[in-house]
């Protein structure tokens, strides 16, 4: 049930159709983990805060470095030295204190990350690495928890939605390890593609539009394009691949 | 009418900056030794060995994933094969 107030404050996107005051009760009640309070957990973080999820939940473990501030638009100067969650949470509960903002300030490791991600309806994949990834990927398919998946480089960038057991999961995709390094990006990457997994909860959250599952989606910057890529579930994938076989058993 | 490669952004200081190249073959793996011949370079840029590409490469046929076993994909003319790039960075 929303409040007259936040009939007022939400009232220019219930008078969305698809949302209306049902979906609005539906942002309200939802809880969202945000892995990343960076380059795409900030504009994940502010546009799901405005839009009135009723919880985040952030997680990272890093501090706030100069060398951030060209993207990651929640940490601003005076937030040097400080720990990024903490960063974060000042910021959303400025732009919305009705929401509930939860801060972790962790590693997500094979050990935690089911304890961290417990109670979630959906899990923001706002990291910047693979092997994390992996690890959220996994963790998002046990639990059969919806993984919103984003990664950018330079002007480029790239999301899909994850449906655990019926649609391609990020380790269907899975070719081997790659070596990590330092990655040159502009803030206005992390920009666009944490935007548009920010519209992908929401809409999925609601349960409205069409998802960016089994659809590769790529933004080049630089071309201003978008292209998109089909890709399918891997049968024998490690980590979804028991989804199938449940499937297979159940029908 | 030919095969279509689009050369990744990265990889077009290779590709002398085009973005599509023209090629001939059967297979992707054909038609990617055609752009290997054409552009040499090209062959770091996508192989970690003899027929194993690298692990950040994606090869995507006519909008659709190659993956797995994607040099044995069939390619016909008038296919599109865009290279594309893993990205890690958040």
């Amino acid at each position: 049930m929303l409040t007259p107030s936040e009939q007022e404050r939400y009232d220019r996107q219930i008078m969305i159709g698809e949302i209306g005051q049902e979906g609005q009760g539906k942002l309200k009640r939802s809880r969202v983990v945000i892995a990343g309070a960076g380059g795409l957990g900030s504009p994940i973080a502010i546009y799901l805060a405005a839009a009135g999820i009723g919880m985040i939940r952030l997680i990272d473990h890093d501090q706030v470095a100069l060398s951030n501030l060209n993207r990651q638009i929640l940490h601003w100067e005076e937030d040097i030295g400080q720990r990024k969650v903490d960063s974060a949470k000042t910021k959303l509960r400025k732009l919305n204190s009705w929401i509930e903002v939860e801060t972790i300030a962790e590693t997500i490791t094979e050990d935690n990350v089911l304890k961290l991600m417990d109670g979630c309806d959906v899990i923001v994949d706002a990291l910047d690495n693979l092997p994390t990834r992996y690890t959220l990927n996994r963790c998002a398919m046990e639990k059969n928890i919806p993984f919103f998946h984003g990664a950018v480089t330079g002007f480029e960038g790239r999301a899909m939605t994850i449906i655990p057991g019926k649609t391609t999961c990020l380790r269907c995709m899975y070719r081997g390890p790659v070596p990590q390094k330092k990655f040159p990006v502009i803030g206005v990457t992390p920009a666009v593609i944490g935007v548009i997994q920010a519209t992908e909860v929401i809409k999925y959250l609601i349960g409205i539009g069409k998802l960016l599952t089994d659809r590769l989606l790529i933004f080049d910057g630089l071309e201003m394009s978008f292209n998109e890529f089909k890709v399918s579930r891997n049968p024998d994938c490690d980590h979804c691949g028991f989804l199938s076989s449940a499937e297979g058993r159940l029908g | 009418m030919p095969v279509k490669v689009h050369v990744h952004t990265t990889h077009r200081q290779f590709t002398n900056g085009l973005e599509v190249i023209e090629v001939g073959g059967d297979t992707v793996g054909e038609c990617l030794n055609h752009l290997i011949n054409q552009f040499p370079q090209m062959e770091k840029a996508l192989f970690a060995k003899k027929d194993k590409l690298l692990n950040i490469v994606e090869v995507y046929l006519n909008h659709t994933s190659a993956f797995p076993n994607e040099l044995i994909k069939p390619v016909k003319d008038g296919d599109d094969i865009h290279l594309v790039v893993m990205l890690a960075g958040g």
